[in-house]
């Protein structure tokens, strides 16, 4: 990987972890309604997921995937500010404040929408793939999943179906640990998940998911693999998520420590980068231009006017008017 | 002449035949298979999608012989996998694409209910507007056959209270026919609603492309002193009652629902006030259904105009049987719908 490029993937993981910072603050000060998380620890792969996507591919995020719906569309549409508007439910953001934090889609650059209902969209995803392939476009429809989805039954629809049709499918596992409070190991057959995924013949790995390098180059393979009409892939990235659960950490406090302090993505690049020449300077003025960055974005948020009302009964169907009240 | 000729019986004179009908007749099932033939042929984007429904053309064989007209790239097979088939034309119609899935019965749509329910009928309205869904759902309903428990189901209700769906029931093949290519075309996601026991029956179905518009009601026989409202299989059931009724002087118009939501207020409303008597039919369990619906909404709406109580038919409130005998006991017929058609002319 070019040092530029390395770079570059830094500032990606500054801008989702300011993001996803400025976003607690703002839900602890209750300006954020509903639920919030945040994708801390996990920066590294949706920076490389991020990367390797063109705005005419599909991605479906899940619900910590806030910081790749704002590199999307920073990247791909230059205004990621509406993806902060959207989590304050305001008039500017991307789906007009209807959907929020766990149904921001941002089509346009890709993003396809979050399904509340964990792993949903692993159904969905089928049908963008199927799409590209009837219609000979070289795209790639990539899902986003936690260890969770693995319990799902649609997990496996998807994963037998996807195979049997060839269909160009990147499967972005992100294991965490945990599935809110039940460990990976517990909930499934197997801790590794990719042990599970070999059944169904299709490429599958595993990959450090806390390192950008690896994360980066798996992706980058993968899509280009299934861009080649070879057909799905499926990545399995080992990480840890920074947030808790509502009542707390309920953690050892060693794991914690371990993650936060030893295995931090944002960290570890901080360490390569230096290896080759880069200094601190360099890599604080990145860290502060993130900050002030989504301090705008927060701004924008905070200043923006609520939905008007009359998008309460718009668009719930296109054939037909739904009457207010 | 021999003995064998005068042993044979005198040939009988034979009755002149009556002429053949110049249409041949078709059945609500040719009717759709015709629907969907026209529409694959107008629609490039558009793609069949379901279990056995190519080479076997579905179990009840409606989409016989597509699988040779339009290739298994746009007819095709999918394993047991309800909920992968409903999301896989979820996000093809998310990029254009205009599926038409076959749920086999209507019962096995519980598999893919999360799908229907927090996916396709949110998709427009919670992206604000940015996807649409454009996708069939047929499925086959309904009972009377002894299917038992889970082949018989009436499923209206399970989706009634689902905002951004569209449900379709048509009661005969050329309403099928018309319905289904509106359904198609149509931009919003639609539940295509087939009664089993109505696919044998028979009408002259117009053989070109046509559609009958979504959300309207027709009117199956007017009349002027009660009003039924029914779809799906319940419409031929009222038409009997009615014939019926009227040996005994009753005057009973049926309205045929054909879109269940949104419905046609309008003239159910409006027959409902003329005749000031109602009678609402449907096969489902009474609680929450379509007729608790239909109902609560004339009731409240026509409540100056009604003379008496709006009367339900419905299916008892248990799951349907398999022997034949309890399955008539719990499913409503003409005789139910009859009866309450005199007792709401008592008013």
């Amino acid at each position: 990987m070019e040092t530029s490029t390395l770079l570059d993937l830094y500032r990606d993981m500054w801008l989702i972890r300011a993001f996803e910072q400025g976003l607690e603050r703002e839900f602890e000060k209750g300006n954020v309604p509903g639920m919030l998380h945040t994708g801390l620890g996990q920066e590294a792969t949706q920076a490389a997921l991020a990367w390797h996507l063109k705005a005419t591919d599909t991605f479906f995020p899940d619900h910590r995937c806030h910081g790749i719906n704002a590199l999307a569309q920073q990247r791909h549409g230059g205004n990621g500010e509406r993806v902060m508007a959207e989590l304050f439910g305001k008039a500017t953001g991307v789906c007009s404040g209807k959907g929020g934090s766990l149904h921001s889609a941002d089509p346009a650059v890709g993003n396809f929408g979050d399904n509340a209902v964990e792993g949903s969209y692993m159904a969905t995803v089928l049908g963008v793939a199927l799409a590209a392939k009837m219609r000979g476009r070289p795209n790639v429809a990539c899902a986003i999943i936690g260890d969770g989805t693995v319990g799902r039954g649609e997990f496996h629809e998807s994963l037998n179906m996807a195979a049997i049709w060839d269909l160009p499918v990147l499967y972005a596992c992100i294991n965490n640990g945990y599935a809110i409070s039940m460990p990976v190991g517990e909930g499934h057959a197997s801790a590794d998940i990719v042990d599970m995924v070999q059944g169904y013949g299709f490429g599958s790995s595993q990959v450090d998911g806390n390192d950008i390098v690896e994360a980066w180059t798996a992706v980058g393979a993968a899509v280009e693999h299934i861009r080649s009409g070879a057909g799905p892939c499926f990545l399995e990235f080992k990480t840890w998520r920074w947030q808790g659960i509502f009542a707390g950490e309920f953690r050892p406090e060693a794991e914690v420590k371990y993650w936060k302090e030893e295995r931090d993505p944002i960290m570890l690049a901080a360490e390569a980068l230096g290896e080759r020449g880069v200094d601190h300077a360099e890599l604080d003025a990145i860290e502060q231009e993130a900050r002030d960055v989504i301090e705008e974005w927060i701004g924008f948020a905070l200043e923006s006017p609520a939905p008007d009302p009359d998008k309460a009964t718009a668009d719930v169907y296109v054939g037909w008017e739904v009457s207010s009240r | 002449m021999t003995a064998a000729d005068t042993a044979r019986p005198a040939r009988k004179a034979r009755t002149p035949r009556k002429p053949r009908d110049r249409v041949r007749k078709a059945s609500f099932t040719q009717a759709l298979n015709n629907a969907l033939d026209l529409a694959m042929d107008k629609h490039a984007e558009m793609f069949l999608i379901g279990e056995d429904i190519a080479e076997m053309g579905g179990d009840f064989g409606v989409t016989k012989g597509l699988l040779a007209s339009y290739g298994p790239e746009r007819v095709r097979d999918t394993p047991l996998s309800e909920a992968a088939i409903i999301g896989t034309c979820a996000g093809a119609a998310m990029v254009g694409m205009r599926p038409v899935a076959e749920i086999m019965f209507a019962d096995f749509i519980a598999e893919c209910y999360d799908q229907v329910v927090n996916n396709v009928a949110k998709l427009h309205y919670m992206f604000d507007g940015q996807f649409k869904a454009p996708l069939v759902i047929r499925t086959a309903c309904g009972g009377g056959f002894g299917g038992g428990p889970h082949h018989s189901q009436s499923v209206e209700g399970w989706f009634l209270n689902v905002p951004g769906i569209v449900i379709v029931a048509p009661s005969n093949p050329v309403d099928a026919k018309g319905l289904l290519l509106a359904s198609i075309d149509s931009d919003d996601p639609v539940l295509f609603l087939e009664h089993k026991a109505l696919y044998r029956s028979r009408a002259e179905v117009p053989p070109e492309y046509y559609t009958t518009p979504l959300g309207e009601a027709s009117i199956a026989r007017e009349g002027t002193d009660v009003t039924v409202v029914a779809a799906m299989r319940m419409v031929p059931m009222a038409l009997d009652a009615a014939a019926k009724a009227a040996d005994d002087g009753i005057s009973v118009e049926v309205v045929d629902l054909r879109t269940i939501r949104p419905y046609d207020a309008a003239t159910v409303l409006a027959s409902a006030s003329r005749t000031g008597r109602v009678v609402v039919a449907n096969e489902a369990p009474r609680i929450g259904g379509l007729g608790a619906e239909l109902s609560a909404r004339i009731s409240e709406e026509c409540f100056a105009q009604l003379r008496g109580p709006v009367v339900r038919v419905d299916g008892l409130d248990t799951p349907i049987p398999f022997s034949v005998p309890l399955e008539d006991i719990v499913l409503p017929g003409t005789d139910d719908i009859a009866a309450a058609i005199s007792s709401a002319a008592q008013y």
